[in-house]
């Protein structure tokens, strides 16, 4: 992996990138991802809940592309830290620190 | 020969006369030798053993407990970062999926245009909920 983000800037949604940023997306996408699970408990056919995945596909990466712009370089090192850690929190402590307190939850 | 040399006594006839070179004790004898068990009774009592050893261990089980919620804190974290991340990836296997499925229904269709009666995309279910398709492979293009 060369870098979190692709050739326009946006990040791509990688297991790193998405474990980094796995509390930020707890936070903030939560009522488009509780919908999209509600619909897949009522039906499991991915045919019926493609207008809701596509909501969670929409937050997640703008939240993405929104957190990247925000704190470029803190997340770069967290992302950086997790792919050599291979999405081990406890060993990615110093740069979650500094990851949080620049991109505070909103 | 040497002895006699050794022990002479002035005026001796014979060697029978020689002064006796005994090894016995000195005088007034040894002093007395203590051969009495002395084996004191001072330490720690039986209850204070006890008492101790309960302590170690309680102490040892208390910080076992506490490891316990350090881990488990850790394991927390690490589910629900997981549990966060899971629609997204669903999402996407689900466009993926769609896309396939549909390709698949189109050459369903395609082969078995001559079967009377048949209905594309049909479950073989009769339970009326949706199951994935059963073919053994997760994803043929993988593979």
């Amino acid at each position: 992996m060369a870098s979190a983000v692709d050739a326009v800037g946006n990040p791509i949604p990688t297991s790193t990138v998405l474990t980094a940023s796995a509390k930020n997306i707890g936070i903030r996408c939560m009522p488009e991802n509780v919908e999209f699970l509600k619909c897949k408990k009522k039906d499991p056919n991915p045919e019926k809940c493609l207008d809701k995945g596509k909501e969670v596909t929409r937050c997640v990466l703008g939240l993405l592309k929104d957190l990247h712009q925000r704190c470029t370089k803190e997340m770069d090192e967290y992302v950086g830290c997790m792919y050599y850690h291979t999405n081990e929190f406890d060993l990615c402590r110093k740069e979650q620190e500094a990851f949080e307190k620049s991109c505070p939850f909103k | 020969m040497t002895e006699a040399v050794i022990r002479k006594k002035p005026g001796m006839a014979s060697v029978k006369d020689m002064p006796i070179l005994q090894d016995g004790p000195p005088p007034g004898g040894f002093p007395p030798v203590r051969y009495a068990r002395r084996i004191p009774n001072k330490g720690p009592s039986a209850m204070a053993i006890f008492l101790a050893a309960f302590g170690a261990f309680s102490y040892g089980m208390y910080q076992v407990g506490q490891g316990n919620k350090i881990r488990r804190a850790l394991k927390e974290e690490k589910y629900a970062a997981r549990r966060a991340i899971l629609p997204v990836l669903q999402a996407e296997e689900d466009e993926r999926f769609v896309k396939e499925w549909k390709k698949y229904l189109e050459y369903e269709a395609e082969v078995m245009k001559d079967v009377p009666g048949w209905k594309v995309g049909e479950s073989v279910y009769n339970s009326g909920k949706w199951m994935p398709p059963a073919t053994g492979e997760l994803r043929p293009d993988v593979w």
